[in-house]
């Protein structure tokens, strides 16, 4: 044809040639392309270039479809001239079809067999896929924050005080900047009556400049912005900005929080977060020198060019500067054991353990699944065995006969991979809830990222139930099967390939139950603890005071609240306390006794409590009394403080406490203490007993807005009575905001924390790898027993005992489920250590979940092998021998 | 036996580029035939795999003659195509019988 070409023809686009080149039939392919190279050269010079590319990616789109059908139907090149058919691309592809073809029809004919295999692939399939997409963004996507490798933080996080800060601010060894932040819930009220609460994080001025992201509207918080008498300003998050109706003019804007206007200065790009992605607002915190209370974690730049492993010199200087200017009590001295924690690590380093594990149960569930359809198929291959001898002998070589099992294989893949996908969606949401991820799972979102994994472990598992089969073919001799197929005959082939699928399964199938008896075990020890609160029968309510109440008028609330609830049907007491028990951290305040020099340098947690708190949480009195309505009076003069055991044995050791007296923590004058009660987890579960004071809300002249209100029943449900009860709060405290209603039993089971939520889910997913392994257990010992049905027949019939046949049969599924144990229990010891950090009170050597494991796979494995074992025991010698 | 060898409406347009482009009626002629005689884009795999089709059922033939740069496929109608084509046009003749287009376009206006 004409081609059009001036000197330099300009080249149509190189993909769509690529494309196109690939899907052509071979014998046409280059003069097509020729053809289209030339029209296009002619096309860019009459319409111009751009043109003439969208005109070739056109031809490329309505090409494609008609081309892969056709493909699909006729083969790589049905009608090539056999001249070309020993070129590359034209005929191993042609047979790649046929077999792929072949295999759909094989496949579809065994609808049970291609459901059950597809269906425990999917299994795996998906549920590593959502575990991957869960972990994906927590563990392997970048932080956003610039150069991630400078950032550490301090150790002691949350200890820190003011006024270390402002002594070291700036002039900090080895660091270009320090941030000091502290999380906190901040009140938005948006005028229309709803007032919301915000998880943020109050800062000083050098946080976004450590973190080095830029704002993606107006400007992070400048010099003097944490100091006092500052303008007040906020830098929001790209969510709540457009919760907040997604307006650029909102930078100048103001918004009520905590009752007071601050202006909007930034709004951080999406995708942003810090320090986890539920945190919406940050704002600087007014800094005072004075104050010493540890409340704070610091956060640092490395000067450029340091790593953590060249920071011991200038820390050694820090801890020098810091021993100089503050003395610290031996416990808390942060001049010892100073250690940087690289950020990665401290913002998500706690969930590792928990994802990695679950990833590593799914990735195990998926292995059993794929030694299942390893082992089902290579029942399939054996029983194929005088079919693939007859193709062999007539001239089929075995490269080809394997590639029919892998592209059974692949189908089978394929498949599995698609039913894994919608699997994993289906489950990212009950899995993400299942999880201990916090403030993560809030903000977990499915992402495309679950089907790229789906798609890539689905690829590994074909890959992998390919392998099994494909060997058993190359080992086997298939011309010698067609002599003895037809005898049957005890020399049929061992089944050793089979046998170690099922070591493996069962190996596996070990690793995971003892994994979920360790969890088990460290779960019960984690119930055992004594919390120092007795949660039967509490109801609890967490409570928002609205921001325009007045101190004095939030005392009556409570006192008010309170009462209402102890008028409750089948309630006894009611109280109300800032912060209740095992809810984390928080509160912490100097502490000074009478006569003692050293004053207010060590801390207690400090709980504002109405009078009949502690008895509504069944804190038991150890000495003197509990408070009493007339303590209210006296409170702002000469308060009472009951304190615990705990404080006792640090601050009165061996004199009696009832009567001296200790500061508030707050306010100048001294209180007295009035009684001592048992110790009670304040913070976490797992903490040793911490001193605490216990003061009545009037001691301060302040009132915190959230309010933790309790009531306890005279054995009565509490749930039951939560509606009431936050009806009662509404109709007391118009306009209070009730965060939550649960049990004080509830919120126990919530701070055994991350250990429960993975047990459950080991625990399910344990039982899920059980059924697989007795499964395949199953499989190949009924296949073991059926090739060798003559065997017992003529056993049978020489009159060896039917019992005598059952045992021989349940011993050889015992010896294999006995050497999966036993390799089981040595991979459990290798993979052990995941599971460290979520363990309580056992070690991951613990002999009893060891044990308890290895007895459930044996009692499984022997149970499976039964039922094949019975099956062969009633043989009829007549029957199989006639058969011959 | 009319409805056996009825052909789509591509189909007929391919067999009859194919006539129309007489000697030289490979692949892309005909596709550029087609293109210049409907004044529509036309896709070159569609091309081919109808060719495929039309060749499967016996309606055109190829064959490989030499040309400038190598061997070329090229297409011709069979005596079944030719039998095809003329069926479908009677067919397609019958339906029109008695219908005038611009009355039919009169009365829907109306």
């Amino acid at each position: 044809m004409a081609s059009h070409s001036s000197a330099q023809p300009p080249a149509p686009p190189r993909v769509p040639v690529a494309i196109l080149g690939a899907l052509l039939p071979f014998a046409e392919r280059s003069e097509v392309l020729a053809d289209l190279a030339a029209e296009f050269a002619y096309r860019a010079g009459t319409f111009g270039k751009p043109a003439a590319s969208r005109w070739y990616w056109r031809q490329l789109a309505s090409s494609a479809p008609s081309l892969t059908r056709r493909i699909w139907w006729r083969g790589w090149s049905g009608f090539e001239p056999n001249a070309n058919r020993m070129r590359p691309g034209g005929p191993s592809m042609e047979s790649w079809i046929m077999d792929a073809r072949y295999a759909a029809r094989r496949l579809v004919r065994r609808p049970l067999y291609t459901a059950l295999s597809v269906l425990t692939l999917a299994l795996g399939i998906g549920g590593t896929a959502a575990v991957y997409a869960i972990a994906r963004p927590i563990l392997l996507d970048p932080l956003p924050y610039q150069a991630e490798d400078g950032l550490v933080a301090f150790w002691n996080p949350f200890d820190w005080s003011e006024q270390e800060f402002l002594y070291l601010r700036g002039r900090v060894p080895g660091f270009s900047e320090v941030a000091a932040y502290r999380t906190d819930n901040v009140l938005l009220d948006r005028g229309d009556g709803q007032v919301r609460l915000l998880p943020s994080i109050l800062s000083s001025v050098e946080l976004f400049p450590v973190l080095g992201t830029k704002p993606a509207l107006g400007r992070w918080f400048q010099r003097g912005e944490d100091e006092r008498g500052a303008e007040a300003v906020a830098v929001l998050s790209y969510g709540l900005w457009q919760e907040l109706g997604g307006d650029r003019s909102i930078v100048g804007q103001r918004l009520r929080i905590d009752g007071q206007p601050r202006t909007v200065v930034g709004v951080m790009p999406r995708g942003f977060w810090f320090p986890d992605p539920t945190t919406k607002i940050w704002i600087p915190q007014p800094l005072r020198p004075e104050s010493r209370s540890g409340n704070y974690a610091f956060l640092g730049r490395m000067a450029p060019g340091l790593t953590v492993e060249r920071m011991p010199g200038p820390i050694a200087e820090f801890v020098r500067m810091l021993g100089e200017r503050f003395t610290y009590p031996a416990q808390w001295d942060k001049t010892k054991n100073p250690v940087l924690t690289p950020l990665r690590k401290y913002l998500v380093g706690s969930l590792t353990p928990a994802l990695v594990a679950t990833f590593v149960a799914m990735g195990l569930i998926l292995l059993i699944a794929c030694a299942n359809v390893a082992a089902l198929m290579l029942g399939q291959v054996e029983g194929r065995t005088t079919e693939l001898a007859v193709r062999s002998a007539l001239g089929a070589n075995r490269v080809r006969l394997t590639q029919q099992l892998v592209a059974e294989a692949a189908l089978l893949g394929i498949g599995a991979g698609v039913v894994g996908a919608l699997l994993a969606v289906a489950a990212f949401r009950g899995l993400v809830a299942a999880l201990p991820l916090g403030a993560w799972g809030e903000a977990a979102t499915l992402s495309w990222s679950v089907f790229a994994a789906a798609m890539v472990a689905a690829v590994l598992a074909a890959t992998m139930v390919a392998i099994a089969p494909g060997v058993a073919m190359w080992r086997g001799n298939l011309r010698h099967v067609i002599g003895s197929s037809r005898t049957g005959g005890i020399a049929g082939r061992g089944g050793r390939l089979e046998g170690s699928l099922v070591v493996a399964e069962v190996a596996l199938a070990v690793v995971m139950a003892a994994g979920a008896g360790l969890l088990v075990r460290s779960v019960a020890k984690l119930y055992a603890i004594d919390p120092g609160v007795d949660t039967r029968n509490v109801g609890v309510l967490r409570i928002v005071l609205p921001n325009e109440m007045q101190t004095p008028r939030r005392f009556q609330a409570l006192r008010e609240v309170t009462a209402a609830l102890a008028t409750l049907p089948g309630v006894t007491n009611a109280g109300a306390a800032q912060i209740l028990p095992i809810s984390g951290d928080g509160w912490n305040s100097g502490i000074r006794v009478e006569g003692d020099p050293d004053g207010e340098v060590t801390t207690t947690f400090v709980r504002f409590v109405t009078p009949q708190y502690l008895e509504t949480m069944g804190v038991k009195l150890r000495d003197g009394r509990m408070f009493t309505e007339a303590d209210r009076t006296s409170a702002g003069s000469t308060p009472g403080i009951i304190v615990n055991e705990a404080l006792v044995k640090k601050y009165f050791a061996g004199t009696n406490p009832i009567g001296r007296r200790i500061s508030t923590g707050f306010t100048e004058p001294l209180g007295v203490v009035i009684g001592v009660v048992n110790d009670v987890a304040e913070a976490q579960l797992t903490d040793p007993p911490g001193p605490a004071r216990y003061m009545l809300p009037e001691t301060i002249p302040f009132v915190a807005g959230g309010q933790g209100v309790v009531f306890r029943t005279s054995g009565r449900d509490p749930a039951t009575l939560l509606e009431d009860a936050r009806q009662m709060v509404r109709r007391t405290i118009p306009g209070a905001g009730i965060e939550r209603v649960s049990t004080m039993e509830r919120e126990f089971a919530t701070a055994v924390g991350p250990a429960r939520q993975v047990m459950m889910l080991l625990a399910i997913l344990t039982t899920l790898a059980l059924v697989l392994g007795a499964v395949g257990v199953y499989g190949v010992i009924s296949h073991f027993v059926n090739r060798r049905s003559r065997d017992w027949g003529v056993r049978l019939a020489l009159g060896m005992a039917p019992s005598k046949v059952v045992r021989m049969i349940v011993m050889r599924g015992t010896a294999l489920v006995g050497l999966g144990i036993l390799l089981g229990v040595t991979a459990f010891f290798a993979l052990a250590r995941l599971l460290g950090s979520l363990l309580y009170g056992v070690g991951a050597s613990d002999p009893l979940a060891m044990g308890s494991a290895t007895l459930v796979l044996l009692v499984v494995g022997v149970l499976a092998a039964v039922i094949p074992g019975m099956r062969a025991s009633r043989t009829d010698p007549a029957i199989v021998l006639r058969e011959q | 036996m009319s409805s056996d060898n009825s052909l789509g409406v591509f189909e007929e347009q391919v067999m009859l580029a194919v006539l129309h482009a007489r000697d030289d009626a490979y692949g892309m002629n005909v596709r550029r035939e087609i293109e210049t005689r409907t004044d529509r884009e036309v896709a070159i795999g569609a091309v081919y795999a109808t060719l495929d089709r039309l060749e499967q059922k016996g309606l055109i033939a190829s064959s490989r003659v030499a040309g400038d740069g190598g061997s070329r496929r090229v297409f011709s109608v069979t005596a079944a195509g030719t039998r095809a084509l003329y069926e479908t046009r009677a067919m397609r003749d019958r339906l029109w019988q008695g219908l005038d287009l611009q009355v039919l376009g009169a009365r829907s206006r109306a």
